[in-house]
């Protein structure tokens, strides 16, 4: 133990042992150049932790000057001392609407490099329809988050700009991947909200290793546009916050139809989605308040002790609901697979057997193509990759191309200036994508693969007690049977956050089983969240023990696993209590 | 957001120069060349258009020199041994205003990058939209030749790396096209070869939909340019079944395809412009032989097949195809194998194909479904609207003038063939204006005499573009019925075109008032009585013709010439008057 608690310190000076004082300020910088930001500058930087690619700024490069700084902090406390809320420097802080954006969504005022050396210095001309939207509600985009290139990793460490860590030293974690940096924005407590990507599990990985919540859409829900691919069958937008009170506060403004978009789902689709969600509770008279208009937690003061969840809507109604409607949870039996790590079994059936002292049912299921769901994920997403990557050339945009790598005798084209320019992993997954893509080997592995993501579908629709409402063939029985359940409840990585230093001896192939439990949603395009587990009463919370738990919906049933989630998870006295524990949402 | 993207202001992308090519002018336009240029490709095929026709001019000349020895002698006995055996894919631009996959302009005369939107020059996190409004001319096309349309088709990306695919692949219908099995036949007029069948049902595949690549241009030794306004644009692909069997074959099939796309408004311009392009498949077996191992899509027994990329004229698919038939046949018959390869041809060295990537280094194009877009959905009801509006092509049309209106196939070929098919818009107008009688000829067939020489010629002397508003048809139908009425003699009516062709625009019987064109017809007395005074004042040449022989005919024609002259004006109908100078003038019966 005592070995952890120093590594606390080493890794987290400013947020667990320096003065409160000091933290605020630090926070209050991060803040105060997002909300200053009358004169924009893009500033290239690394931030802290490297969360960031690029910031705006409110003028001043980052090595300038702390002088600077202070009188923008003094104008802070000036106009915090007229504000409503003028008590607490923190709640002037917590007012402001800051969003950090990760660096694969293309914004008109910063540059957009998916942290690769290809796309250095590109700033395109379109906001991303996210972007737009973020900002016609009034909130502001601090900066653009640091990533693994074009979202390939799983531990933000295959940057261009450097990688992404959690803590210092030889003692710092991986924060996840690839959405690491927003994930650390939050956990940082820099922004009280982040955008990110969810190709196989890039939002919830990196929220379970930083002790955030972080949810992936059904597919189609949020627009893509604006995006910049992976793989576009299986990218969607994900949202990493620190609690799902603000994931689904933000869920429901991105939650639109965008004709850019040719994957949006569209209005006729939504609808059917809606009246099937409808039917299926007036068939079972419950009542559960999904449309109401949720509040972000972090704006307004709130009274001590409640939860976001209370602060948000009447206490009666809130009463009525957590008491009024239980569900039907399923365990896959195969995702308890020998490698899961001790402390991420025990937190499982922590939150099992809480939620089973609340009422819920647990129902074990069985979801036979899990395994290979793995690799018939590590086949798709590369090959859509290796052709959407084939676009950077250094032709229209990007790092321009030089002598060095310009075409050259022996009938290559790009070759030279693609070779210099994508990363390690990059270049992996092109070859691979491209050699399952090949006359040869297609039918063994690109058509197997896209088979198997149909068994994969195939083995929710069959647990679920809510028929996919976009299938005309599946079930809309409706009948709660035995078998079928509401929503299932698995971990969402099998480990705890490893070490950085660990990582560096580990093959491509053990880093993609990290995702083992991510990627199934993400092949048959539920939704899915990730939120930290009950903690262990007798052991302290520490980063290097976050353990994530992943709620799995239908599709379509997005506000059914957002509001389960923080209802039945987080807003159990026990959950909060362990929140208490962790460090990143440490309150002063 | 979208209409954001304006013309010009992604990127900057900055233009041709229009007129001054020249490096100084093209440097102080594009103050970011690099966005623009890349490093040239050692590709012979790119060379400048201008050193292309020159090398073509000197290939012709040394050839001509040369006595052209390419031909030999015994040629056509050694070809009777051999079977030629052609399939074609031809790609077509549509005639959209949009691009298939953005609302971009697909004008072509825009400025160089001037209608490009995000998708067309693949900026990271742009998405296809597809546009409907192609499907237009793609199913007109599709309908015209013959095809089934097929109710669910889909697109996937073809990959490979060149400057002018943006993206790094073509979006194409590979596995599913929306047309299937359509066909065409092609007759003797359509100008098959001497060895070939009367008619010749060429089988289409599939027809489908994809995107066009940007231009080219080459700029010096080390640099191209880049146009990316044709990027994205719709095109179709038209795969033939390898049914052909002669070059004149092949290229009357593409001319005749080319002649159905425009007749059913699915292209705008033809090869001449670069709207067609053609890849020809060629392979040839021994007549006698039925072990020929290759297939093609149902189609066995073949020889090894080339293909030829990029054919750009009717005479080229020709000149082509001959060409390699002649060197796949001296190949085998040195005891050679024919390779599976791709070649090329080029002005510059006519008469021969030249290889430009063999099968090992052929592109494996990783097909595979586009992920952004969803199948495209195509309803019975807009196919039967469009069966239903489809405009006739030209064979029917043809078929229509020949019969209904009765038209040697010469003048109706004439009228289909001139002036993008106006002139035939013209003649049906004139004719719908007039009424129908039993009298002959037929009204049809005299208005086309009207529409077609008379007017023809008088444009063809004043050297005028035609117009259907030189002469009112209205005007011209007038004309003609008072010419079937005898009120106007020949001369006269082609007096009162003239007057019209002018651009009198008063109305006929105006100008036939103002003008006393009118004919009176004489009685037969008058006649008589002309006749008599005409042959009293030339008694030598009556005589003439009275004793016949050689120079009789020619001095009746003097004497006739005499009555019309003294006759009046316009009263004498010169048949009737050679009838009665006639019989006045028996020639002496012994």
């Amino acid at each position: 133990m005592p070995r952890v608690t120093r590594a606390l310190q080493q890794s987290y000076p400013r947020f667990i042992r320096s003065s409160p004082g000091s933290y605020r300020i630090n926070k209050a910088i991060a803040s105060a150049e997002a909300i200053a930001s009358t004169q924009r500058r893009r500033v290239q930087l690394v931030g802290r932790h490297g969360a960031f690619i690029s910031r705006t700024s409110s003028g001043y490069e980052e090595e300038e000057d702390d002088q600077q700084r202070t009188s923008y902090l003094n104008e802070l406390k000036g106009a915090s001392a007229k504000s409503a809320y003028t008590k607490d420097f923190q709640q002037q802080i917590d007012h402001a609407k800051v969003i950090a954006v990760k660096d694969n969504f293309v914004t008109e005022r910063l540059p957009t490099t998916c942290a690769s050396s290809i796309l250095n210095g590109f700033t395109g001309n379109a906001e991303s329809t996210v972007c737009r939207i973020l900002q016609e509600v009034g909130m502001d985009i601090a900066g653009k988050t640091n990533m693994d290139e074009f979202g390939m990793g799983s531990h933000s460490q295959n940057s261009a700009y450097g990688p992404v860590q959690n803590g210092f030293g030889k003692n710092a974690q991986s924060p996840g991947g690839s959405s690491g940096g927003s994930a650390m924005a939050v956990a940082d407590g820099i922004v009280s909200i982040a955008i990110g990507s969810d190709t196989g599990g890039s939002v919830r990985l990196p929220a379970a290793y930083t002790g955030t919540v972080g949810f992936k859409p059904s597919y189609g829900r949020i627009s893509r546009n604006g995006l910049v691919p992976y793989a576009n069958s299986l990218d969607t937008v994900g949202i990493i916050a620190r609690n799902t009170n603000d994931v689904m506060a933000l869920f429901q403004i991105l939650d639109k139809y965008d004709p850019a978009d040719p994957t949006s789902l569209r209005p006729e689709s939504r609808t059917r989605i809606h009246e099937a969600r409808r039917k299926r509770q007036v068939d079972f008279g419950h009542h559960y308040l999904e449309s109401e208009d949720v509040k972000f937690s972090f704006v307004g003061p709130r009274s001590k002790g409640e939860t976001p969840a209370e602060t948000s809507m009447p206490r009666d109604r809130y009463k009525r609901y957590t008491s009024g409607y239980l569900r039907r949870i399923g365990v896959p039996n195969e995702y308890n697979i020998a490698e899961m790590h001790p402390v991420v079994r025990q937190a499982w059936l922590r939150t099992l057997s809480m939620l089973a002292n609340k009422g819920h049912t647990i129902v074990p299921i069985s979801l036979p193509n899990t395994k290979l769901a793995l690799a018939a994920y590590y086949v798709l997403a590369p090959a859509e990759a290796s052709s959407n990557l084939a676009k950077y050339d250094g032709v229209r945009y990007g790092t321009p191309r030089d002598l060095s790598t310009a075409d050259n005798e022996n009938g290559l084209l790009y070759a030279n200036y693609r070779g210099e320019h994508f990363g390690e992993e990059v270049k992996r997954r092109i070859l691979l994508g491209t050699f399952t893509l090949s006359a040869a080997a297609k039918d063994n592995y690109f058509v197997q693969a896209q088979k198997v993501r149909r068994l994969v579908q195939q083995d929710f629709n069959n647990v679920f007690a809510f028929g996919h409402p976009l299938l005309p063939h599946t079930r809309h029985q409706n009948s709660s049977s035995d078998r079928t359940v509401d929503l299932i409840i698995v971990p969402t990585a099998p480990t705890p956050p490893p070490k950085i230093q660990d990582l560096e001896g580990q093959s491509p192939v053990q880093s993609y089983i990290n995702d083992v439990f991510t990627v199934p949603a993400s092949l048959a395009g539920l939704p899915a969240i990730s939120v930290p587990a009950a903690a262990d009463e007798d052991i302290p919370a520490t980063p290097d023990r976050h353990v994530g738990m992943q709620v799995i919906g239908q599709y379509g049933d997005d506000l059914n696993v957002l509001n389960f989630t923080r209802y039945d998870i987080e807003g159990t006295m026990n959950f909060d209590e362990a929140r208490e524990l962790t460090w990143s949402r440490k309150r002063m | 957001m979208l209409q954001r993207w304006t013309a010009g202001r992604f990127l900057r992308l900055p233009r041709f120069a229009r007129f001054d090519l020249t490096p100084e002018a093209l440097n102080k336009r594009i103050p970011q060349r690099r966005l623009l240029s890349t490093t040239k490709s050692p590709n012979a095929e790119l060379a400048p258009l201008r050193k292309q026709l020159k090398d073509a001019a000197r290939a012709d000349r040394t050839a001509r020199h040369a006595g052209v020895k390419a031909t030999c002698t015994s040629k056509a006995e050694t070809l009777s041994q051999w079977e030629l055996t052609v399939g074609i894919e031809i790609h077509a631009q549509l005639n959209t205003s949009v691009k298939l996959f953005s609302y971009a302009s697909a004008e072509y005369n825009e400025h160089p990058n001037a209608s490009s939107w995000p998708f067309d020059l693949a900026v990271p996190g742009s998405q296809p939209l597809f546009q409907p409004a192609v499907l237009v001319p793609a199913l007109r096309a599709a309908l015209a030749l013959k095809c089934q349309i097929q109710s669910r088709s889909k697109f996937d990306r073809k990959h490979y790396f060149y400057h002018d695919q943006p993206a790094g692949y073509q979006i194409t219908q590979f596995y599913e096209p929306f047309a299937k099995d359509g066909r065409l036949v092609l007759t003797p007029q359509d100008g098959l070869g001497h060895k070939d069948d009367d008619t010749i049902e060429v089988g289409i595949k599939q027809i489908q939909l994809e995107q066009d690549t940007a231009r080219t241009q080459e700029q010096d030794e080390h640099t191209s340019l880049i146009d990316f306004n044709r990027s994205g644009h719709a095109l179709i692909e038209i795969i033939s079944l390898p049914h052909l069997h002669s070059p004149e074959a092949a290229a009357a099939y593409v001319r005749k395809v080319q002649s159905i796309l425009h007749a059913v408004d699915a292209t705008t311009t033809g090869m001449e412009l670069g709207g067609l392009r053609a890849d020809v498949n060629v392979s040839v077996r021994r007549t006698d032989d039925r072990s020929a191992r290759h297939s093609y899509s149902g189609v066995t027994g073949l020889g090894q097949r080339t293909e030829i990329k990029n054919l750009s004229s009717f005479k080229a698919v020709e000149d082509a195809v001959r060409a390699e038939r002649d060197r796949q046949i001296s190949v085998l018959e040195a005891g050679g194998v024919v390779e599976g390869e791709t070649r090329g041809w080029s002005l510059s060295s006519p008469g021969i194909t030249r290889r430009l990537r063999g099968k090992e280094g052929e592109v494996d194009y990783r097909y595979m479904p586009d992920p952004d877009i969803s199948p495209l959905y195509i309803d019975e009801s807009l196919v039967t609207h469009f069966q239903r509006t489809l405009p006739p092509v030209p064979e029917q049309l043809l078929d229509m003038l020949c019969t209904t209106y009765g038209l040697t196939i010469d003048d109706s070929r004439a009228l289909l063939s001139l002036d993008d098919g106006t002139r035939l818009l013209y003649y049906q107008d004139v004719v719908s204006r007039l009424y129908t009688d039993t009298a002959q000829p037929r009204p049809s067939v005299q208005a086309a005499n009207w529409v077609l020489h008379e007017l023809g010629a008088l444009l063809t002397t004043a050297s005028t573009v035609w117009s259907p508003d030189l002469v009112d048809a209205q005007q011209m139908a007038d004309l003609i019925v008072l010419q079937r009425e005898n009120k106007i003699t020949g001369p006269s009516a082609k007096r009162l075109l003239r007057i019209l062709f002018d651009g009198d625009k008063s109305s006929v019987a105006e100008i036939v008032r103002r003008e006393d064109l009118l004919f009176i017809s004489m009685t037969n007395e008058e006649y008589d009585e002309l006749a008599a005074r005409v042959i009293g004042e030339h008694q030598a040449e009556a005589d003439a013709v009275r004793q016949g022989g050689k120079r009789s005919s020619g001095k009746l024609k003097f004497l006739l010439g005499q009555m019309m002259r003294h006759g009046g004006r316009n009263r004498v109908q010169a048949q009737k008057a050679e009838e009665v100078l006639q019989s006045k003038l028996k020639p002496n019966d012994v």
